[in-house]
């Protein structure tokens, strides 16, 4: 068996000490780039009473960046965050869906995928009833459902509105 | 006895070294400093060259056809040039800006309201940012057709694609921070790429902007890494890059059938080379030639030419970088003095704009995006792309430097050019609100 030299030993122990350095750097620096709790959103909040959503309307929040649905008497609450690359989807009135100004994706009342390079419908948080309060836990992120989902379909009311502001 | 050394070599200087401004120049505390006169003679010039640390990056001597403008278009200087502009600058907003979603915006508008010349610099900055990565880019595409990435240059072809992506990374961080819409949605289009990394996705975009959305903790992370690891990492880079410029043989040869590598080993040692050298031109090297280091091969230009084909850097290629970087200068003034850089309104999460264009040198990308599934467009595609260029030079093992030699590398990578290319102008010119098609002519949604 061959022994090790003491320069091998010592050269071995340079680059153990060099790769422990470099992970503690690494660790280090993931420690302070970590988002902390605190920017995470995850309350439970009132949004409203269950009469105040009525059929084939759409209800902002933007406290808590989200829209209230009601699509054929179901609520749901749908992230405002376009699944595609992250852009602020606002609410057409006059079409009564959603439309992503930035590359164009578009989504039913219930945030099914109706057109666009969205890889899936709006994303949506968990909705109970309390009562008759309206409770949304906006720290229960639902994926959006794939695209070819059409349960809630609904065709256009009228003109879209990307381009028209 | 000293003075006299000293007046015997300055033969050019007269009455006017018995002035204070000799005797200055002739005391202890001058020569400590500078440690020789500036001499007009052959030896003089190789002198300030070996003996300045900032004119140690250029050779004492260069090939006459490396004065040629059409040689490289002097196209990494310009770059360089641009990266100081960048430096002076961005040190004079620093002083003015405060990484904070509730000032950032107020301090560009202080910029432009109270602060004596702030629009200009801030104009210029962002001008030189965009020619910045306009000349890279350029510069990488003439380096690709020149065959310039070819043995031995392998190495700093990689630094030089790296150099690229931090050029990138630098323009992007800095996009976010006057936090306006502009600034914002681009960011936010941006970093919504990273999500479709495949299984680290979320946790990288986490990191990289620091909460569930673009915000203050984004913005902090972003000036941090604009003016501190940024700079730090392509200043180191760039001295690597210029160094084996220079050690690698200063510029590739056009004219010879580009297997100088080959040639380089079949010299003789350096330092033979270097004693024949002396041997030739006892005047120009003093009679004596000093071992400096000792390398595996040398200049390209040494061995395969005459003595008598090079000339002195200093002043003969310096008088011609300190024109183009003025000509550099006087550009970029004359855009920030024509079109000042753009500021919508404040940052708002809640209002997308119409339409969310990314900086034009991601346009070209925003549009694949609009194609393919961004796992493709935003992920597999670029990241292909830069490991298919670090691959290059180990992949394409033809040594030839000659176009008529390279029609199938040449050929794929004008391909890829131009679909580049023509990817970017779409995305910039022809793109309206939904990412609908517009005619530039009629309503123009151009973003810088």
């Amino acid at each position: 068996m061959n022994r090790k030299s003491r320069r091998d030993f010592l050269r071995d122990g340079w680059k153990l000490g060099g790769v422990m350095l470099a992970g503690a750097a690494g660790y280090t620096g993931y420690e302070a780039l970590r988002p902390l709790a605190s920017n995470a959103s995850g309350a439970k909040v009132t949004v409203g009473s269950v009469s105040s959503f009525t059929e084939g309307t759409s209800t902002y929040v933007p406290a808590e960046r989200l829209y209230v649905v009601n699509a054929k008497n179901y609520l749901f609450a749908l992230s405002q965050k376009c699944p595609h690359l992250g852009c602020h989807v606002p609410y057409c009135e006059s079409s009564g869906r959603f439309e992503c100004p930035c590359h164009g994706s578009i989504y039913d009342l219930a945030g099914e995928y109706v057109a666009g390079p969205a890889p899936r419908g709006m994303d949506r948080f968990q909705v109970k009833i309390d009562g008759d309060n309206v409770v949304v836990d906006t720290g229960v992120q639902i994926s959006g459902p794939p695209r070819g989902a059409k349960r809630f379909f609904t065709p256009a009311k009228g003109p879209g509105c990307i381009g028209k502001t | 006895m000293a003075d006299v050394d000293q007046r015997a070599l300055e033969p050019g200087r007269t009455s006017v070294d018995r002035d204070l401004t000799a005797r200055l120049k002739r005391s202890e505390a001058w020569r400590s400093a500078f440690r020789h006169p500036q001499l007009d003679t052959p030896r003089g010039r190789a002198l300030q060259s070996f003996s300045n640390v900032f004119l140690h990056v250029y050779p004492v001597k260069i090939p006459k056809r490396v004065l040629r403008m059409r040689y490289s278009f002097r196209l990494g200087f310009i770059a360089t040039v641009l990266f100081g502009i960048l430096l002076v600058t961005g040190v004079y907003l620093m002083f003015v800006y405060t990484p904070s979603v509730g000032s950032a915006y107020g301090d560009m508008q202080h910029l432009k309201t109270s602060v004596g010349f702030g629009q200009l610099i801030r104009n210029v900055h962002r001008w030189a940012a965009h020619l910045m990565v306009l000349v890279v880019g350029l510069h990488f595409v003439r380096v690709f057709y020149a065959g310039a990435y070819k043995k031995p240059r392998e190495f700093n072809w990689v630094i030089g694609v790296m150099l690229l992506l931090l050029t990138l990374a630098f323009s992007f961080t800095g996009y976010l921070l006057p936090w306006d819409q502009l600034s914002y949605w681009a960011v936010t289009v941006g970093t919504g790429l990273v999500h479709y990394v495949p299984v680290f996705g979320g946790k990288l975009q986490d990191l990289l902007i620091g909460g569930p959305q673009v915000g203050q903790s984004t913005l902090l992370r972003f000036y941090a890494l604009h003016v501190a690891v940024l700079p730090a990492l392509l200043v180191l880079m760039l001295t690597v890059h210029i160094w084996r410029v220079r050690k690698d043989g200063f510029a590739v040869e056009r004219s010879s059938a580009g297997s100088f590598a080959e040639e380089a080993t079949e010299r003789p040692a350096p330092a033979p080379a270097a004693a024949a050298m002396a041997a030739a031109a006892p005047d120009l090297y003093g009679g004596r030639v000093r071992l400096l280091g000792v390398v595996d091969r040398e200049s390209v230009t040494e061995a395969s030419r005459p003595v008598d084909d090079t000339v002195f850097t200093w002043p003969h290629l310096l008088v011609r970088h300190v024109v183009v970087a003025l000509g550099t200068a006087t550009v970029v003034l004359g855009l920030a003095v024509a079109f000042s850089a753009p500021l919508r309104g404040l940052a708002n999460p809640n209002l997308t704009p119409e339409p969310a264009k990314a900086p034009w040198y991601f346009a070209g990308l925003q549009e694949l995006l609009s194609h393919f599934d961004p796992l493709i467009a935003g992920i597999l595609i670029p990241a292909g792309a830069v490991l298919l260029f670090v691959l290059l030079p180990y992949v394409d093992r033809n040594p030839d430097t000659r176009a008529s030699r390279r029609k199938v590398a040449i050929a794929l990578f004008t391909l890829l050019l131009g679909i580049a290319v023509v990817l970017t102008v779409i995305g910039t010119f022809f793109r309206g609100p939904g990412w609908k098609f517009v005619a530039p002519w009629t309503h123009s949604y151009i973003e810088l």
